[in-house]
């Protein structure tokens, strides 16, 4: 006889883990007791014959339950207890000094799914099923540990019906923590705009009223929607008018996979993702005729698309008569989402009907969002369904990383393990920071994470993130954007040294120019820049990134006289110029200011440059939205040829070349946008070879929010591959800004490791 | 934001950058500073003498503009302006000033005797006698440097340090003017209408309001110059550890300074002002303020463009026409872009 305590790591609360415990317990006819800790951590005692302990251990490593995370496991023999019997305690605040978090909220399982539409059953049609494999998590915990006191389920307690399945170790709702039924549970309302309700049942009324043309907020699990048909391109613009959202793509929900594929072209890999316990927004390539409204993606060659993830949805599409929704977050461009049933004024001119229920979202979390680019995943929102689950680690100390501003999300590291935030978004709006901080306190406290080693933040002097940072009582680091970008790779693929492209729009750089397309080297002498796009001018500093036109001058003075560009754009692009406010006035104006340096910022920007091409081939005159002009034109280049213009990379790679082929050139816009990427991918990929060659470094990465181009990942891959390197990007990580503050904080690790300097990095 | 071993143009622009420059290497290197209430370490827009029962202000200022002429005045008129300025938004009502005159070997006399009959007009709107002064000439090709000082008397002194939760923000017109002005001229640029500069004496402002609701219900006063409305606002938050938030639809802009901001990406809040002053007027007496203020000639286009509150402290926070609230930044130099 032998008596033992275990204390598991992980992801092991939430999950249908203690039940598990419970059920091997008895199959090996061990005694004691089994309970969740204060910090999310589960601890087990056992008493039994060794040999069936030793099985019960095996059981506890190799058959955990499909969503928990087995981390850690620690073990200390304890004297014989005499215990009686196996029980599930009661949690306690205690706390076991491991690692463990709350998983992420969970798509709706398929056994639930069949009970919501068996009639029979007493939670038929009821659109908050849930079991211990599925439901929502992260959204709805108050703090830990992860029982239903401490989450927004605490406000309805549970019939007798749900109490005998929650207390029946048998059952597969056996302490699921947001079990509930239409008896005791949340229940939807369906409000007008002015709050008056209407009759009927909520959910089919909601079907019926998007199948008429309106559009209707919809609380779901992280949030608000804003939903209407997306077969119905008046009500798309209609949306598009009211939330002021003139080009940006919305996201669309597809009632099956069966419907993705009438508009869609879904690879296998595609598929999986989409049908993960994650559902993200996975961008599809649209199929050619695309047989929906163009209002919905214009000018793109690609589509948002989910599947439904809870009940909710799956009951809505069951009444419908459209199988795709729109289905974009409720929120202006640039708020957060609204997620409170009291801040519904932000966006009730926006919407006819309101879908509301009267659970609290205690987190939010946005839907992600995920594009396959050369055949791996890019991660390009993380949150509902990743989120709060680690990527990487680090060397070991607790710390935080701020992130940038942009598309926004902060890392909370503990011992090393870096815990990257749910989506926070532009953190240059203070409503926003709230947000940023309120998600900021709650992620410490989830991960008991008090005192902190190391503050990281963005070298920008202007960010919020940085003040903030600044203000918080530790050791301040500031960590150059790029090299977080490169970093981040080396986070989450776990390797010591990279040769890194970063390829960008902005981040402030180290000689306070903006850098964007830079080759950067991370290895055990240090973090250094080694190259990087030829400086040129951008008018207007941030103005260039609303009216690229901006950008363009800017290159085209690197490599005309400024008295020649007027002509070359009132030839080339001549509504360009008319997109500026004022005109040709502002034109001269512009002219002006690079030839006196007024206002003036020089930059190595990727995006910028991306931006200044879409301009010259009449492709995209304005950002509406993040990328807009780059996304446009890898758009237009899709299925174009090669031209095999040249760009000089040596000292300086200079981009400004490809526009005087361009200008020269009489070929077709698609094989000239094509080649503007793939020349400008060989330039930086033979860059990175050089150096790589160099220094002996075998792994060449490349981030950054342009590493979710296709055509220039491809081609950089094809080329370094091709020269005996490996080609990595993220897979988890995402490669624009929402994953700035890993790469921050891996570099923290390093820094605090005693491998780089304070003065090279930031 | 660090300073090498050179001074840099930046160090000299307002901002963080030269507030870092006077307190590292002028105020830690001079020992007697103090002579009344207000000394040279509380950096405010001049200091005061405590004398018999009165408190006399008195203050300096150096003006190297170039262009000398520019659309709506000259260096004398900005000598003048300025330092008249700085005594009236501490309360003080202008007694005499001073000037010195820094003239390059070969200055035309006919421009310097049109700067001096500017001076003299501008003193006379005051009014203030000039009662001293000096002049050199140089061979350093300077143009000419018209250096001001001025001394005042206040019945009851007024710190940029006073600002009080609850407080409303005024302006007597339109921001940006001066800045946009001198840029044009200076750089020949083109703008659709001709930029004017506001520069102007605003003592006229201060005691017609303070006439109005008296001198204890103006909390802080700011001349906005170098650095504009922006620094301006953001030294009062610092000062008094209170947070200001502007409405930015309410703040007075010309059509063409909006328009030269927008044609060159500069934020209108950012550039200086010669002719205007920032009141913070205590609650219940901003309307007395704000109708005080336009019948002032150079107040037609005043306006109520914020309030005093007690959320985030230190720092100035603008509601913005788009909708969403943004820090108000202290200007920083050169452009940094942050637009993804």
């Amino acid at each position: 006889m032998k008596c033992i305590k275990i204390t598991v790591n992980g992801v092991v609360q939430g999950v249908g883990f203690r039940p598990f415990v419970y059920r091997i317990a008895h199959k090996y006819g061990l005694k004691g007791y089994v309970k969740n800790l204060g910090d999310a951590g589960v601890e087990i005692v056992v008493e039994g014959e060794e040999k069936y302990i030793k099985n019960f251990e095996e059981d506890l490593k190799l058959r955990a339950p499909p969503l928990a995370r087995v981390q850690e496991i620690n073990e200390e023999i304890l004297p014989l207890r005499g215990f009686e019997k196996f029980i599930i305690e009661e949690s306690s605040k205690s706390y076991g000094g491991g690692e463990s978090i709350i998983p992420p909220d969970v798509a709706i399982c398929e056994d639930c799914l069949r009970e919501l539409f068996t009639p029979t059953d007493r939670r038929y049609m009821y659109p908050f099923i849930v079991c211990t494999n599925c439901g929502p998590r992260f959204s709805i915990i108050e703090s830990l540990p992860y029982d239903r006191e401490n989450t927004s389920m605490d406000e309805f307690p549970m019939c007798d019906e749900c109490r005998r399945e929650y207390e029946n170790p048998l059952d597969r709702r056996y302490h699921a923590e947001p079990i509930c039924c239409n008896k005791c549970g949340p229940q939807y309302i369906l409000l007008d705009k002015d709050n008056n309700p209407i009759s009927g049942d909520p959910l089919k009324e909601t079907a019926h009223l998007i199948d008429k043309g309106y559009i209707v907020a919809i609380k779901g699990i992280g949030g608000f929607h804003i939903a209407c048909d997306a077969r119905n391109g008046d009500s798309v613009r209609e949306l598009r008018r009211r939330i002021g959202r003139r080009e940006q793509p919305f996201a669309i929900m597809a009632k099956d996979m069966e419907t993705v594929e009438k508009f869609a072209i879904v690879e296998e890999e595609e598929k999986g993702e989409m049908e993960s316990y994650r559902r993200p927004i996975t961008l599809l390539q649209k199929k050619s005729p695309f047989p929906l409204p163009e209002s919905l993606a214009p000018g793109l060659h690609t589509i948002g698309v989910m599947l439904p993830y809870t009940g909710l949805h799956h009951i809505l599409f069951h009444y419908s008569k459209s199988d795709v929704y729109v289905m974009t977050s409720a929120n202006y461009p640039d708020f957060p989402m609204v997620k409170d049933n009291d801040r519904l004024g932000e966006i009730r001119d926006a919407v006819d009907y309101i879908l509301l229920h009267n659970r609290r979202i205690v987190n939010r979390v946005d839907d992600s969002v995920v594009r396959f680019v050369d055949g791996k995943r890019a991660v390009i929102r993380r949150s509902r369904g990743f989120v709060p689950l680690p990527i990487g680690r680090t060397f070991k100390y607790d710390g935080i990383a701020m992130g940038a501003e942009l598309m926004n999300s902060f890392s909370v590291v503990k011992k090393g393990n870096i815990y990257p935030s749910q989506y926070i978004g532009n953190t240059s709006k203070l409503e926003v920071m709230d947000f940023f901080q309120d998600a900021l306190k709650r992620f410490r406290s989830l991960l008991s994470v008090e005192d902190i080693d190391l503050v990281i933040i963005d070298s920008h002097p202007l960010y919020n993130t940085s003040k903030l940072g600044s203000e918080l009582d530790s050791e301040i680091l500031k960590v150059q954007h790029h090299f977080a970008h490169i970093a981040s790779i080396m986070a989450e693929k776990n390797i010591p040294e990279i040769i890194g492209i970063a390829i960008d729009a902005v981040g402030y750089g180290l000689d306070g120019k903006t850098w964007g397309g830079e080759i950067i080297e991370i290895s055990n002498s240090g973090v250094r820049r080694l190259e990087h796009i030829e400086y040129y001018p951008l008018p207007g500093g941030d103005l260039a990134s609303y009216y690229p036109i901006r950008s363009l001058i800017g290159l085209l003075s690197q490599v005309y006289e400024l008295g020649e560009i007027e002509e070359i754009l009132r030839e080339r692009c001549p509504d360009a110029i008319k997109t500026l406010k004022y005109g040709s006035r502002e034109l001269h104006m512009i002219l002006s200011q690079i030839e006196k340096g007024i206002n003036v910022a020089y930059t190595s920007s990727t995006g910028r440059f991306l931006d200044a091409i879409a301009v010259l081939l009449n492709i995209a005159y304005e950002r509406t939205y993040e990328g807009e002009p780059a996304m446009k034109l890898e758009s237009a280049a899709i299925n174009g040829r090669d031209l095999r213009f040249e760009i000089e990379w040596e000292g300086g790679i200079k981009v400004h070349q490809l526009l005087s082929h361009i200008i020269e050139s009489k070929e077709r816009r698609r094989n000239l946008a094509y080649t503007a990427h793939v020349s400008l991918a060989r330039a930086l990929a033979q860059a990175a070879i050089y150096h790589a060659q160099e220094k002996g470094i075998k792994k060449i990465g490349a981030s950054g929010g342009v590493a979710y181009n296709e055509i220039i990942m491809r081609e950089m891959r094809r080329i370094i591959e091709s020269e005996g390197f490996e080609f990595i990007s993220t897979e988890e990580v995402p490669r624009g800004d929402n994953g700035i503050s890993v790469g921050q904080a891996y570099i923290g690790g390093l820094y605090i490791n005693g491998q780089v300097r304070r003065d090279e990095i930031g | 934001m660090k300073l090498d071993r050179k001074i840099r143009m930046m160090d000299g622009a307002g901002g963080e950058a030269m507030e870092k420059l006077i307190k590292e290497i002028i105020l830690q290197n001079l020992t007697l500073k103090s002579a009344g209430k207000i000394s040279l370490d509380a950096l405010d827009d001049g200091a005061s003498i405590s004398f018999e029962k009165n408190e006399l202000v008195f203050t300096i200022d150096g003006h190297t503009v170039k262009p000398i002429f520019f659309p709506g005045g000259d260096i004398g008129r900005l000598a003048v302006s300025g330092t008249v300025n700085d005594l009236a938004v501490m309360g003080a009502k202008p007694l005499a000033l001073a000037i010195s005159l820094i003239i390059e070997d070969g200055f035309d006399s006919e421009e310097l005797e049109r700067i001096i009959k500017s001076i003299d007009t501008t003193a006379r709107e005051v009014p203030v006698p000039i009662i001293t002064g000096d002049t050199k000439v140089v061979d350093e090709k300077i143009g000419i440097f018209v250096i001001s000082a001025g001394i005042g008397e206040a019945e009851r002194l007024i710190s940029d340090a006073g600002t009080q939760i609850g407080d409303f923000v005024l302006i007597n017109g339109g921001i940006g003017e001066h800045g946009f002005a001198i840029m044009s001229k200076r750089e020949g640029l083109e703008f659709k209408t001709t930029l004017i500069s506001d520069v102007s004496p605003i003592w006229n402002i201060v005691e017609e309001v303070a006439n109005a609701v008296g001198w204890e219900n103006i909390h802080a006063m700011k001349d906005p110059t170098r650095g504009g409305i922006s620094e301006a606002l953001n030294e009062m938050a610092l000062k008094a550890k209170v947070g200001i938030e502007i409405i930015e639809e309410y703040v007075p802009i010309k059509p063409a300074v909006q328009a030269a901001g927008e044609m060159l990406g500069i934020s209108p809040f950012i550039m200086a002002n010669e002719g205007k002053v920032v009141m913070l007027i205590a609650k219940g007496y901003e309307e007395d303020a704000l109708r005080a203020m336009k019948r002032c000639k150079n107040g037609k286009d005043a306006a109520i463009i914020g309030r005093v509150t007690d959320a985030y402290k230190g720092r100035v926070v603008l509601k913005t026409r788009i909708g969403g609230r943004r820090f108000l930044e202290r200007p920083m130099g050169d452009p940094v872009p942050r637009v993804c």
